[in-house]
């Protein structure tokens, strides 16, 4: 079975993909929070945010199909906050819908929430598809994360489709067995095919240990770091903190 | 050169935590230079045996590797020196890349950079995938993860290779791959299996163990052709294959 990667595209080569991970790290970081911060009524502020992402796409290469497939994952928070729309407090005029009275104050609430998820969950994608997933982590120790942390996300990286497939394996001998899970006692299964997986999962975390040891691990990992911090670097971090800074400035 | 065997173990006892008793006095004698296959049905402790060869498991009893005996303060030089290749080989590559894993092991060795990509270089070139350095190990046929995890212990250059299943679940053309691969390297190896005719060719001496102990140790055509041994330890040639003594 095969999965698309967090870091898929992430091996293209342009001038975003060159520049160092920390660098990427720092700016669309900066980015974000000046986003999520920024009033919603400051609509300038939010086309500038994106028009700077829209030129970073086209900058770094990616296929537009797939910034744009990605850029869903934010939908159905969006979806959710529209579907309580009616139940907002009234307040800045109202509007009919059909039936449907939603007032001007719920709408704002929405769009606040449309426009800061789109534009982060750009961000995340532009920085996830242009740089490897290892020298993200490389990147994070750089920059004194917790080790355990970049370690689990290193084994998530490396295992979480093997767990997936364990589990699509483990579905399809159970639906060989004629199971349609329509009762509330089919349950059960559910439950131990869980607890299964758990089981077969710190298996694999012992063994995984063993095959560590037996190539003398001793509690350290090292690793080797190819980028630099330049004016490229220089550059893109002031370009995506001060950009949006400046833009918002204006904007209010 | 002075001589001294790369395995010597005596009388080794061991027991796992919850009570199962594996290991109930093995001795096992293994020269430089042989390449000696290990058979027996499940759970006569042939993996449990493996893991004491670098110290990852300790038992009762006296295990010398190369004449270092296994403790504590050699475990770090033995481990360079014995090389273990687990069944599984998602066990095996851990790391993001493939690159990542097989320079693992040295970079615990502490080597500099440039000693690094070299060995990196060197055995990923050795087992075939060179160019496949960046990929996510997720993404190889299995084929390709056996001979990869093989390169994660040829870059820390051992002496000893120790192969725990190296021929299951791979396809015919992998397997021939793969043994062609293994009579390539001229080191001393172990091959714990239940692949007979994979011992036939790639091994001169087996060692049958059944209930924690080594119960037969021999020239590879004299014992697996010997039906007694093999039906008393639950063991069987491959129907329609039949044993020939080695030539040369």
């Amino acid at each position: 079975m095969k999965h698309a990667f967090l870091d898929q595209y992430s091996d293209l080569d342009s001038p975003l993909h060159r520049l160092d991970p920390r660098a990427k790290l720092v700016g669309f970081l900066a980015l974000i929070v000046v986003c999520v911060t920024t009033p919603p009524n400051l609509y300038p502020a939010f086309a500038a945010y994106l028009g700077l992402e829209l030129a970073l796409v086209t900058l770094s290469r990616l296929p537009w199909r797939h910034v744009l497939k990605r850029a869903l994952v934010a939908l159905p928070f969006i979806l959710v906050v529209a579907a309580f729309l009616p139940f907002f407090r009234k307040g800045g005029g109202s509007y009919n819908l059909g039936p449907i009275s939603l007032s001007g104050h719920g709408l704002q609430v929405l769009w606040n929430v449309a426009a800061k998820s789109t534009i982060s969950v750009l961000a995340v994608i532009l920085l996830s598809s242009t740089t490897p997933f290892p020298d993200l982590l490389r990147a994070m120790e750089k920059m004194r994360a917790p080790r355990i942390l970049t370690a689990i996300l290193s084994f998530t990286y490396r295992y979480i489709f093997v767990i997936v497939d364990e589990m699509q394996r483990m579905r399809r001998a159970r639906d060989s067995r004629g199971w349609r899970g329509r009762w509330l006692w089919e349950a059960r299964v559910i439950g131990h095919m869980i607890a299964s997986l758990f089981l077969r999962s710190y298996e694999r975390g012992e063994r995984v240990y063993a095959a560590m040891l037996a190539r003398g691990y001793q509690g350290e990992v090292h690793a080797f770091y190819d980028y630099g911090l330049g004016m490229a670097e220089a550059g893109f971090a002031a370009l995506a903190a001060l950009f949006p800074l400046a833009a918002r400035l204006l904007a209010g | 050169m002075h001589h001294r065997p790369a395995v010597e173990i005596r009388d080794l006892h061991y027991a796992y935590p919850d009570g199962t008793v594996a290991l109930r006095g093995v001795n096992l004698l293994v020269e430089e230079g042989e390449s000696v296959g290990i058979v027996g049905p499940n759970g006569a402790g042939k993996s449990t045996l493996l893991l004491h060869l670098n110290g990852i498991l300790t038992g009762r009893g006296e295990i010398r590797i190369f004449g270092l005996p296994v403790e504590k303060k050699n475990l770090q030089e033995i481990r360079r020196r014995v090389g273990l290749v687990f069944q599984d080989p998602d066990d095996q590559l851990f790391s993001p890349t493939v690159y990542d894993d097989v320079a693992f092991g040295p970079m615990n060795m502490g080597l500099s950079r440039q000693e690094v990509a070299a060995a990196v270089d060197r055995a990923l070139r050795e087992v075939g995938l060179a160019g496949l350095e960046k990929r996510s190990a997720y993404h190889l046929s299995f084929g390709q993860k056996k001979r990869a995890a093989i390169a994660t212990v040829l870059s820390m250059n051992p002496d000893l290779l120790v192969l725990d299943e190296p021929s299951s679940n791979l396809d015919p053309r992998a397997r021939r791959e793969f043994s062609e691969l293994l009579q390539g390297m001229r080191i001393t190896k172990i091959v714990v299996t239940h692949d007979l005719p994979f011992v036939f060719e790639n091994c001169e001496r087996v060692v049958v163990m059944d209930g924690g102990k080594v119960v037969a140790d021999g020239e590879v055509f004299s014992i697996l052709s010997d039906e007694e041994i093999l039906k008393a330890h639950g063991l069987e040639l491959p129907y329609g294959f039949y044993p020939a003594p080695r030539r040369g």
